[in-house]
Order: structure tokens, then sequence, then C-alpha cells
């Protein structure tokens, strides 16, 4: 696929192996055999696309189809780009090197809010119009799923359909569907007015928006037949769900280089801060026997020596210790390990390290998420002091003597002494590293406390709550470097600005659509690398535009607000996230789905723990 | 049993992006994958024991290169390379297993094969043939003690230029070793303003050679 104009581009940037292809079990397929071809567009640089899973997922499922042929894009770094536009090379799929203009549907996942930009300047790189009413014929559909997808008001102007929900059904059928409408000869309007008829499709150009003169939603009005409600998808058996046999495996450094398994979808914690907590509810697991096998696969295909037990919380996984134990008849063998990605505080044990090698290698991290009782029970974390003790003194007593803790700061009700409370626990660490008998002589304790600033999320229980303003965080910043007071202890945290970016964007509506294309126009993108962000240009591009800003980040909005998302339906009941937010307001906590179902909504898609006993 | 053998592998195409150490990680992976029957290094984290004769530059073509690694059990050598292929991305081909004869440390020449391609040929080569027959040619060069002047002109004498189809070909055995080598960047940086814009130059190292220029075998 690399011609001569590329070529000498690739001779002039860094990394030129991000954008050449050619790596085991990628898929090239005979052009002229294939009826759809589709462009899978992750809207950063390749090796965070390459390390994420849904894509990998994805890839293979549209390519197992004969008629299809799935491609990889990822945005450009910024020199490569630079090149690309000097030289008049429009953005390529990485398997046939073709430009991405060419292709019928062209995918974007929707992980983060930052990422935004990157997709329109992915679509003017491949010389596509970046407004979905510029597009006018049945192609170059421009599609998108993924977390974002929840609330997907502020970048609906650019899209034709976005998936709600799990995509390894409903993407297909509706690539089926412009099969048959090219086949037929139909418009992208009746093509559009078709996919809106499938569950997990919605159609943003199909509604009008209302607004009342505050500047809040009225309401949402469907057209042409467009269901008011659209509902998520689901694929309640996880046993029978698609999972990739192979994956694309990265000739050069990823994020994540390794084999995947997803062990679970969903969560049963309900922690009130966690968007993915609710949107992937109802919690469904796989079987022993399916993740042993999906595991050795990848490992067997790929060559992989590690692979990963992923989700939302692998620990509540109810058979996680058999499945180690499963896992280990082969894996040892094979000289391949096992890794989990997070831990629970209240779930590390003695026999968890014994059974994952992979756990002795360098520090320890936790997330305890706030500092005081109080505030971990507003946010329903559910973890206590008492067991944070008893995980870190096992960790110490057993070799380990870095500790990582991640925090959140500018949770809803936090007090100074809240904000505080972070630096006392990290301070506590410590000294429990000094209680703990058998611990490592002669080395340094080393604590990390990393403090994220809280972005409040749609389809949460503060979804209501007006964030912290970048000078309330940045005083609780100050607040917390000023109380440490031991050097055996760090504090870090980072993004006010770009949490603050992130928390319009999570909960914006169609009107910022012109912002996100004024940026665009200004060159602004990459904004979730620090190299590129740039807060005063974003300022002034809301004050230029008249948009506050602060009406979508910093406003407590009233329980009876119309959201800009509530046409769209996750299963989630909103009374249920009023409920839980009163709740939280009181400090009290709320039981995990596997000790007393709340009643969220979820058991609608009749599956998972909706419908498991409970111990 | 324990017998040291040699592959050789041929690196093209976008595998010319992979860095030697990348390139470590893949082969590891592909010799993983295939179950070949190789020594793996003992430790907490065991890792399949390899070595390569001599790095090669990234994004050049390397011909016949070659790795190290330990056998454990015999095994005939064409279904060694048929599975270790089937690992390996589609640019990068194994196609043969010896026993090695020579130390890498006897490395001392490598012969480059560079195609220029694009522009007008003959300006190429007129250009080229000029460079070649001044009286030197002064590069900077990245040493451990910092950035040195050298003339590189001299390892080029016995470069030969032919102007072939729509490109300019030149061949030249360079020193690539562990008593110095010159890499052929540094004239491709240093010719670069005296070719055409729209001229591309393409880097294939050949073979390796020992000190009396006798092939790596």
């Amino acid at each position: 696929m690399i011609n001569s104009k590329l070529e000498r581009i690739l001779q002039k940037v860094q990394k030129p192996g991000r954008y050449v292809g050619g790596e085991l079990n990628s898929v090239v397929k005979e052009k002229s055999e294939v009826e759809v071809r589709f462009a899978f567009c992750f809207p950063d640089t390749y090796e965070i696309g390459m390390s994420h899973l849904g894509i990998k997922i994805l890839y293979s499922l549209f390519n197992e189809k004969p008629y299809i042929w799935c491609e990889r894009v990822f945005a450009p770094w910024i020199d490569m780009e630079a090149e690309m536009q000097k030289n008049g090379l429009p953005l390529y799929a990485l398997e046939s090197g073709d430009p991405v203009r060419d292709f019928d549907f062209i995918g974007f996942t929707l992980q983060y809010e930052l990422s935004y930009t990157n997709i329109l300047q992915m679509l003017k790189l491949a010389g596509v119009p970046v407004l979905a009413k510029d597009r006018k014929e049945l192609f170059n559909i421009v599609v998108g799923g993924g977390p974002c997808a929840c609330n997907p008001e502020p970048i609906a102007d650019f899209f034709d359909l976005f998936f709600l929900g799990d995509g390894e059904e409903v993407d297909l059928e509706v690539i089926e569907l412009y099969r048959k409408c090219r086949k037929a000869g139909a418009s992208k309007e009746e093509f559009l007015r078709e996919a809106a008829k499938i569950e997990g499709v919605y159609v943003p150009s199909l509604y009008d928006v209302v607004y009342n003169a505050d500047g809040t939603v009225q309401r949402y009005i469907p057209k042409d037949g467009a269901p008011e409600k659209i509902r998520k998808r689901n694929c309640m058996d996880l046993d029978a769900m698609y999972f990739p046999e192979s994956f694309v495996v990265p000739n050069i450094d990823v994020v994540f280089d390794r084999a995947t398994v997803e062990v679970l979808r969903g969560c049963i914690r309900g922690c009130r801060f966690c968007q993915a907590g609710f949107l992937y509810r109802p919690f469904r697991e796989k079987s022993v026997e399916t993740l042993s096998r999906q595991a050795r696969s990848l490992c067997e295909t790929t060559g992989y020596d590690e692979v990963s037990l992923s989700s939302l919380s692998t620990t509540d996984h109810t058979k996680l210790f058999e499945l180690l134990d499963e896992l280990h008849t082969w894996t040892e063998d094979s000289k391949v390990s096992v890794t989990l990605p997070s831990l629970r505080v209240d779930k590390f044990s003695v026999e968890l390290t014994e059974k994952i090698k992979s756990i002795r290698k360098g520090g320890l991290t936790f997330a305890p998420e706030a500092g005081t009782q109080r505030m971990r029970d507003v946010i329903n974390k559910n973890v206590t002091e008492e067991e944070l003790k008893k995980t870190v003194s096992i960790a110490f007593n057993n070799g380990w003597e870095h500790i990582k803790l991640y925090f959140m700061i500018g949770l809803p009700t936090e007090t100074d002494e809240d904000v505080t409370g972070i630096t006392e626990l990290g301070h506590k660490v410590v000294d429990w590293y000094y209680e703990a008998e058998n611990r490592r002589k002669g080395r340094p304790v080393s604590v990390t406390a990393s403090a994220a600033a809280f972005v409040p999320k749609p389809f949460t229980p503060f979804q209501w709550f007006g964030q912290d303003t970048i000078e309330t965080l940045e005083h609780k910043q100050k607040l917390l470097k000023s109380t440490v007071r031991n050097r055996k202890l760090t504090v870090n945290y980072h993004g006010a600005e770009t949490s603050f970016l992130e928390a319009v964007f999570a909960r914006g509506d169609r009107r910022l659509s012109a912002v996100l294309l004024e940026a665009h126009r200004r060159g602004l993108h990459f904004d979730g690398w620090g190299d590129c962000f740039d807060f005063d240009a974003w300022m002034r591009i809301f004050a230029d535009l008249g948009v506050d800003p602060a009406f979508y980040a910093n406003r407590t909005r009233s329980f009876d607000e119309v959201f800009p998302w509530d046409h769209l339906d996750y299963g989630i009941r909103k009374e249920f996230l009023i409920e839980e937010c009163k709740r939280a307001y009181r400090a009290e906590t709320t039981p995990n789905c596997a000790e007393k179902c709340s009643g969220c909504g979820a058991a609608c898609f009749g599956g998972g723990i909706c419908i498991a006993k409970r111990n | 049993m324990r017998k040291e053998i040699r592959i050789w592998f041929s690196k093209k195409g976008a595998s010319r992006f992979i860095s030697h150490l990348n390139l470590n990680r893949c082969m590891s992976r592909a010799i993983h994958r295939a179950k070949l029957p190789v020594w793996y290094t003992e430790g907490y984290n065991p890792h399949v024991f390899l070595s390569f004769a001599a790095p090669l530059s990234l994004g050049f073509e390397g011909e016949r290169e070659s790795m190290d690694i330990r056998l454990i059990e015999e095994m005939p050598y064409d279904l060694l390379l048929e599975r270790l292929n089937a690992g390996l991305p589609p640019d990068i081909r194994a196609y043969e297993v010896t026993e090695p004869v020579m130390k890498p440390g006897e490395i001392a020449f490598a012969e480059y094969h560079i195609v220029f391609s694009g522009g007008d040929p003959e300006g190429t080569s007129e250009a080229l043939w000029r460079i070649l027959h001044n009286d030197a040619l002064i590069v900077e060069k990245k040493t451990k003690k910092g950035a040195q002047q050298v003339d590189i002109l001299p390892y080029f004498k016995n470069a030969g230029i032919l102007v072939l189809g729509g490109g300019v070909m030149m061949d030249v055995t360079l020193p690539a070793g562990s008593e110095g080598s010159v890499n052929p960047s540094l004239f491709l940086e240093a010719v670069e303003p005296h070719l055409g814009a729209s001229v591309l130059a393409k880097v294939q190292r050949l073979r390796l050679l020992d000190r009396e220029k006798r092939e790596f075998r």
C-alpha cells in the first residue's frame, strides 16, 4: 500500500510504523469481491487506538462477512498530518492504502469527549464534508458508537447515525440494510429512515429540538416515523456473543500490547460517579470455559505471552478463582502470564497474588476515589478505611513497597476536609507500612496519590450536578499539595481545564456542534494531548460565538429539567437516578447488584444479574 | 540438546519501519506462536533467547538478515520456516536455516543497493557522479563523544552507479561492524540538496561481509 508519495513523507515523520499497516493478522481482501467497505476510525493516535479492545472486536466481526471489508484508520500525529496536507495525500486506510473518501461507511468510536475535534480533523483530511447535511449521497455514511454515544448531541450535526449499546449485532444489521438500499437504488434519506427502525440506532437528523427561553431543552420531536425513545442494544448471552479468535498484532510499541479477553460486561457496584457502571448494565459474565477458550485462541494466533482479563471490575467475576485455575492448566506450559488490569480494595488477598504472578511486578494500584468515609458513601464506593488498611498491609507484608492510590476531587458535597482527607489517608498508608511486621526492610516505602477532577456525566446520579469551577478545583489542588507532610507521600493532580471542557461536551446539546465546527476551523485538535491543548483558544471560541460553557459544565440542574439525552434509553430509569442522587446527598449507600436489586430498570433487558439468583 | 541455528530472513515493505527493538519482540512472538522447540531464558519472566547479527536501520530493506536461536530438539528446517512465517508480518519472510559458521563479531562490512527513483535519472546520475568525484564529502556524524565532522567520501570510492529503467542504482560496500560503521543515510542526507526534489532514495542491505569481504555465514 506504500506509494512513492507516502514513501517520501514517511522519511520525514516520527514513528512511520504508525502509518503503513502490514501487521500480522491484518485483513486484506480483494476490492472487487466485497460490496461494503467500512473505514473504522479511531480519533486518536495508532498507539492509543491499537490498544482498544472494541475496535478489535468489531474489526474481526465485520471482516468475517465475505461481503464487508473493514479497515483501520487512526488520527495522524501533527507532523504526519502537516506532511499529508502539504503533499496532497488524503487520509487513507491502513490495509489497502485507499482514501477514506472511497468508503461506504466511515465509523468513529466515541471514547472521549476531547477527541471530538479529531473526528472533524479526520473527515477534513479525508476530504469528506464534515456536516451530515452536506453529504447527500447514499455513500460515506458517517456512524459512531461507544460510551459517548449516550449523549451524542454536541456531535449530532456531523454524524448520520449512532449505535447505542453493544455493537455486536446492530452494526451488522445496519450494514446489511445499507447493502440492500444500495442495490435497490434508495436515497440516503430512505436508508436513514429505515435504519431508525432498528433497535439501538439513533438518527439525529430525524429529531427537531425545541428549547426553552432559559436555554434548556423543552422537547425532542421525532420526524418521519422515528421512535420517540431510542433504546440501546444489549447482547444478553456473552458466551454466544461474537469474540475474535485473533487480533491484529502491532509492529510498533502501543500502550497495551497483549491479548485481552473481556470477562464480563457491566458492573454490579453502582458507584455514582461512574458512567460506564450505568451504561453497560446489566452485569453479564462469560463462563470459565468460554474465557479460557478465547484467551487460548488469542495467544495461539498472535504469539502474545500475556493475556489480560479485562472488564470494569474483573474481581467481581463470580468464578474468578476457578477461571484463574483453569487458565493455569495451559498458560504455564505455553509460557503465558495472566494479568488483571485493576483491583478493588476489598478484593485483594494473598490467594489472589499467588494465582496471578504478574501482580508481583512493580507497584500496586487501588482506587479509594475519595479521602473520607462520608465522601466515599456519597459516591457509593463502598470501600472502608479498614479494608484499605487490610489490603495495603497484606501488600506490605508480601514484599510490596510502592502503592498508588487514585482519587477524585470536585465530587458533590465535597468540603475542604474531604480534600485534606486524601492526604491524610495517604499519610496513614505510609504509617501502615511501618506497622507491617513482615515488610521488606531496607527499602523506602512510596505512596502516590493521584487526584483527577470529577466530570459529571449523563446517565449517572450526578448528571444534575454543577461541576466545580476551575477556580474551586485549583483551590482544592493547592490544598492537596499544601497538606503533604511526608516525603514518602507524593500527591499529584491533573487537568482542571481539560476536565472543564470534557464536562461541557459530556452534557452538551446540539448547539455545541457550532462550537466544535469553529474550533475545527481554527485548527484545534488533539485536545486530549498536553502539547496540543489550548484552553485560551477554546475560551475565545465560546466568547466569540456567545456560548456560555458554564451553562453546560457548572450549572446545577433541577430534577425536572429535560436533558438532551432523555430520548435515549439505556434501560436506567430517570426516577432511579434521582433517588440515587438524593441518597448521595444524604451520604446513604446503595447495595450492589449482587446483594440486592435496587430497581434501576436494567431488568427490562431480561438477563444477566437481573434474573440471576443472588447469594 | 542445545543447538545454535541461524535463520535467514528478508525484511521489506511495511516491515522496514519496524525498529530493531520491535523486531526482537516481533520475532519472539512469532517463535512463541510457532511453538518452536527453542531455549527460553531462565528467570522470572522467561523469554525466547534470540540474537541478531547486525541491527538494520529503520526504513532500510534487508535482503539477507539473520537471527540466531537455540533449538532444544531437532526439527525439520522446512517445517520450522513454515511455522515461523505463519506468525510473522507478511513483509518479513524467513527463507533459510543454517548452522552458524561465523560469529556476528566477525562482521566488518555491509553491501548496500540504493535505488534513486523519480526525477530525471540522467540528472540524478550526473549529480551523484559529481559528488563522488569531489575532494571530500564532509558530514556530521553523531558518536558517543558528540557530533564529529567526518569525510565519508573515501568509503564511497568503490560505489557503482547505473542508470536503469526510470531510476538510478548505486551499489556500495561500507564498513559495518564493531570497528566502526558508515551508515548510507549519512551519504543520502549530504547529497539530498543536490538531487531533484522529486527524487526518492530507497536503501536495501543485500548482505553482510567479514573483514576479508567474505559473505557472513
